[in-house]
């Protein structure tokens, strides 16, 4: 198995050593962040740097509470350029590496948990 | 405490039911977590004690939801809890009422604790504070202000128009007569309730002090002032000052309240600082302010702006059964505090208090029904059981059951002791012949 990209320090932090709290967080973060990862790319492509800003600075949160480090700067980036609609080179390396880090996240939460 | 309700909204559902989680984990915290700003204003009715809101919704921006939760019910504290670190925005909305700004990072949550433990705290000193207030508003009830002789009724009418607005109000009357009371509860059933009533008895402050307790001072203004005092104006800005025994107030002092009421403004002694104040001043006196206008003790100009609505008390001489429904609710009162059972009064002693003229109104009266429960020693008060302070008292005076003739000797003692022996000016005012006087006196029966 590879390196774990998620760290769930924080979640049980969080939780209070409550189970059933942080299967429930990882379902409802598979439920709603792979669809929110992908609209940020899509809107990337559409040169709609406005909603990319915006859907970043969304999932910006969860992702932190998910421990996925590697995004940790690369994310605030991100909703940086989108706040002030600035295109660059940086922005889509950015954005495919954000997307690939936060699928193989995904992997290797469903997998985990078995979702 | 328990049950304090939190509405957490936030559209992030996974960052939302983080929160959530987190907030639960105290089993005193009700927590609701709504997703859109629509949806927690429809839901503003059920009361929520803390509203904590992400900046950024889908359908309404956070400053509008923060503005509508704020018209709504300002004391709602909202925490802000928003993903950007503008610090413009932060301002901008604690501005507009937000308690607190809180920027989602990894110290978000202890922040967010941290700062309900502090509401929680404060919510719980503002119960204390509106249950001693309720407390204090319902003892200044008009309800507590006992009565129902038409007199009384007026003033109640005078009082409620006076708490409906801000105007000046002035109130006479004898000592005792409850001067105070109605002060009390004019500023209790006005809009400026919440805010202090301060009273000030002008007849107990030495004048060289007044100036100082009315206007304050800086450190330093004169020999004593060691450190800066906040006048009584000050203390009772939003609310009510009374000025008590205002007849008493020097024509120097006259002059600057006069200038203080004017302008709206004060500057403590010693300082150049102007401080604008808004305050309802209700003054109170047992002299009649017109007549000492005319003696020149009080100046015409501060009289015509202080005189605003006038309110004056009945002597209780005047009230007629008023002073059995009074001596009635002070008998009660005292036989509750002292764990008596109920008292009342006799027919005779009922009219031994309707017969006595009361120079000390209402307090006297309180003062003397308390001895007499005192006296009495069991719950039926009868007339022997009252006793007067005041030596030459008519009831007293007839009470003491002796004869036309030693009736007659003692009211003349009385007349010639006040016109200072003048026998012609007693005759003409008791309308007997001065004969009559003289004779009495060379028959022994007074002595001049």
């Amino acid at each position: 198995m590879t390196e774990k990209i998620y760290d769930l320090n924080q979640l049980e932090q969080l939780s209070g050593g409550s189970e059933e709290f942080i299967k429930s967080m990882i379902d409802t973060f598979i439920e709603h962040t792979p669809e929110q990862v992908d609209k940020l790319k899509e809107s990337y492509n559409n040169n709609d740097l406005k909603s990319m800003g915006a859907i970043a600075h969304k999932i910006k949160p969860s992702l932190d509470l998910m421990g996925i480090k590697e995004v940790y700067d690369d994310i605030r980036k991100i909703e940086l350029y989108g706040k002030n609609e600035e295109d660059n080179e940086e922005l889509s390396t950015l954005i495919e590496k954000v997307y690939t880090v936060c699928n193989t996240a995904f992997q290797q939460l469903k997998a985990d948990f078995n979702i | 405490m328990n049950g304090i309700k939190i509405f957490v909204v936030e559209d992030d559902s996974f960052y939302g039911k983080s929160l959530h989680h987190h907030l639960s984990l105290n089993p005193e915290h009700e927590v609701e977590t709504f997703t859109t700003g629509k949806d927690v204003l429809d839901n503003l009715y059920r009361k929520p004690s803390i509203i904590t809101l992400d900046y950024s919704l889908p359908d309404i921006s956070g400053k509008e939801v923060l503005s509508k939760i704020k018209e709504f019910d300002q004391d709602i504290p909202v925490i802000i809890i928003s993903g950007q670190e503008d610090v413009s925005t932060a301002v901008d909305l604690l501005k507009h009422g937000a308690y607190e700004y809180i920027v989602k990072d990894n110290d978000t949550k202890d922040r967010l604790w941290n700062t309900i433990v502090n509401i929680k705290e404060k919510i719980q000193l503002k119960n204390e504070l509106s249950i001693l207030r309720d407390e204090v508003n319902t003892k200044y009830e008009f309800s507590n202000i006992k009565g129902n002789s038409q007199i009384l009724k007026k003033i109640f009418g005078l009082i409620d128009k006076a708490a409906n607005t801000n105007i000046t109000v002035s109130i006479t009357g004898e000592t005792g007569t409850g001067k105070e009371l109605v002060a009390k509860a004019i500023h209790y059933n006005s809009a400026r309730k919440k805010k202090p009533l301060i009273t000030v008895n002008v007849a107990a402050i030495p004048k060289e002090l007044i100036e100082s307790e009315l206007f304050g001072h800086e450190k330093g203004a004169f020999t004593g002032a060691v450190a800066k005092r906040i006048g009584k104006f000050e203390e009772a800005n939003g609310g009510t000052i009374l000025l008590d025994e205002i007849g008493e107030m020097d024509l120097h002092m006259q002059t600057k309240l006069l200038r203080v009421l004017q302008e709206k403004e004060i500057s403590r002694i010693g300082g150049n600082e102007v401080i604008k104040i808004n305050v309802r001043v209700i003054v109170a006196t047992h002299k009649k302010l017109a007549e000492e206008v005319k003696k020149g003790n009080f100046r015409e100009d501060l009289y015509y702006r202080l005189l605003g609505l006038p309110i004056e008390l009945p002597p209780l001489r005047d009230r007629g059964n008023d002073i059995l429904v009074l001596a009635k609710y002070f008998a009660d009162e005292f036989a509750k505090e002292n764990g008596m059972k109920d008292v009342s009064f006799t027919a005779e002693a009922q009219d031994k208090l309707l017969n006595y003229s009361y120079p000390g109104n209402v307090r006297e009266l309180k003062a003397i029904v308390e001895l007499a429960i005192v006296m009495a020693g069991n719950t039926k008060i009868d007339a022997e059981d009252i006793a007067f302070n005041s030596t030459n008292s008519m009831t007293d005076f007839l009470f003491s059951e002796t004869t036309l003739k030693e009736y007659n000797r003692k009211i003349m003692k009385h007349f010639l002791e006040k016109y200072d022996n003048n026998v012609l000016l007693v005759a003409k005012k008791l309308d007997i012949g001065k004969s009559t006087i003289y004779r009495m006196i060379k028959n022994g029966e007074i002595e001049i």
